[in-house]
């Protein structure tokens, strides 16, 4: 049984118009233990939201060593971190551990200088992948990619982005003992950041 | 005498004194002064801007004033590159704290994290000290508002208002004389040793505290007591105030306008008295 699937999660992030959106599941488990459902595992910097799936103490480690570059960064650039430079970081630090790695595998999506949307997923030991439609990570990819490819459009509004991103989730971590437990979606648009909870079947 | 215990920091004279420590703390004298002022609602630190030339480009927000963490800012006088280094190292660990703790760093700790940085280029390595001063003012839930000053030797200590840089001493009496008018200073107590630190503050009291805008005002007085030039203007000095909002720390320079407002209300207040003067000699 994979070290990758011993908390469980499921993460969604999705572009649309001016917009992106993040979405997670609550679940934290012990294999088939569930010990907490509301275990956060999508972090904000600034207009930046980071995704992080996998183990849970990592996921935590990761968040504050994140935390704490991008303090540094503001105070010595005296300026905000754009999340492409987030993710650059993130990809760093994860190779910085190449022979004994961070057991996570992160997602980040976010909003650029222009409010164009950013996204990017990369492996536990930090190689990227970039792209302008959806990424996914945790232990129903499987399920989660075949929701968003078949659900997803290009140039969503906020309202339809959300319809759409929380549809996708649901659906996927159903099918999955690991995830679920309720879900937080996230919208970014340049006006700001709306946050919702989602009820779904507790189990 | 001195010529021969003062060309290594790893020497005492005979008198007990470290020379080049002493020389140091001697080239933070020609820097830009700064002034910090701690206040009832927070603390106010103001600066006197040298500008060698019109042609400087200024690469960023302010060469006196820079933020360690959410929670502390810092003033320098002294050599800007030796500052660099040190506001690194504060900034660093400042963070590592935060990273460890989830709690932001207790201000004197910081403070002392960073003199006792300052404190191994006194004692090892045959390197010399740091050419600078600090004023390090900052906030935390346990001792609230707090106001330091650091020196080359690695020495700190706390204060309500002091003075570095040119004229210091000009600056410090002004304050003796203005700053909480019912303290007097025999009643405040200090020691300060080797990366060490007590204040016992039974002398002032909160009410005879001034608030932010009084001690606006005091600060660019004593300002303009330390500046050479006769006229005050906001181009050559710089205000920063640290205040609470809505329980988070605020940072904010004044901008010229903002200045220029609190220069203008100093300028009142002292010309009713000149003016009298001027009727009296007549």
């Amino acid at each position: 049984m994979s070290i990758l699937e011993y908390n469980g999660a499921a993460i969604i992030a999705m572009s649309g118009k001016n917009c992106v959106g993040i979405a997670c599941d609550k679940r934290l488990g012990a294999q088939a233990q569930t010990v907490s459902c509301d275990f956060r595992k999508v972090f904000q910097y600034n207009k930046t939201f980071v995704g992080l799936a996998g183990l849970a103490t990592d996921v935590q480690t990761m968040s504050s060593l994140l935390k704490f570059r991008k303090s540094l960064y503001e105070l010595r650039e005296e300026r905000e971190m754009s999340p492409k430079v987030l993710s650059n970081l993130l990809s760093n630090l994860l190779y910085e551990k190449r022979f004994g790695p961070y057991f996570i595998e992160p997602v980040v999506a976010g909003l650029d200088e222009n409010n164009e949307p950013f996204l990017s997923g990369m492996d536990l030991i930090g190689a990227p992948v970039y792209t302008d439609d959806f990424v996914v990570t945790g232990t129903a990819t499987a399920n989660m990619y075949g929701m968003c490819e078949t659900l997803y459009k290009k140039d969503m509004e906020p309202e339809e982005l959300f319809e759409t991103l929380s549809q996708a989730l649901l659906a996927s971590v159903d099918r999955d003992a690991l995830s679920g437990w309720g879900a937080t979606v996230h919208i970014v648009t340049k006006d700001g950041i709306i946050t919702r909870e989602l009820k779904a079947r507790q189990d | 005498m001195a010529r021969r215990y003062d060309s290594s920091t790893t020497t005492f004279s005979p008198e007990g004194r470290l020379h080049q420590v002493e020389y140091a703390i001697e080239a933070i004298n020609n820097a830009g002064t700064c002034i910090g002022i701690l206040a009832k609602d927070g603390i106010v630190m103001a600066s006197e801007k040298l500008v060698s030339s019109g042609l400087l480009a200024p690469s960023k927000s302010s060469e006196k004033t820079y933020k360690i963490s959410q929670h502390v800012a810092c003033n320098v006088a002294g050599l800007t590159a030796d500052a660099n280094i040190l506001i690194d190292q504060a900034r660093l660990r400042a963070g590592r704290y935060e990273y460890q703790y989830c709690e932001p760093i207790p201000v004197e700790q910081l403070v002392e994290l960073v003199c006792n940085y300052k404190q191994a280029y006194t004692q090892y390595g045959g390197l010399r000290p740091f050419g600078v001063a600090f004023l390090f003012a900052g906030y935390d839930e346990h001792y609230g508002f707090q106001l330091y000053q650091s020196d080359p030797s690695g020495n700190y200590s706390g204060w309500k208002a002091t003075v570095i840089g040119s004229n210091n001493q000009a600056g410090k009496s002004l304050l003796k004389n203005e700053y909480g008018v019912t303290s007097s200073s025999s009643e405040e107590k200090e020691e300060e040793k080797e990366g060490e630190m007590k204040v016992e503050v039974d002398g002032v009291e909160e009410t005879s505290m001034p608030d932010i805008k009084g001690a606006l005002r005091l600060a660019v007085k004593v300002l303009n007591k330390t500046m050479d030039a006769t006229a005050s203007s906001s181009e050559k000095m710089e205000l920063y105030v640290m205040s609470l909002e809505n329980g988070q720390v605020v940072h904010k320079i004044l901008n010229k306008d903002e200045a220029q407002k609190v220069i203008d209300e100093v300028e009142a207040e002292a010309s009713p008295a000149a003016a009298g003067a001027a009727a009296g000699d007549s």
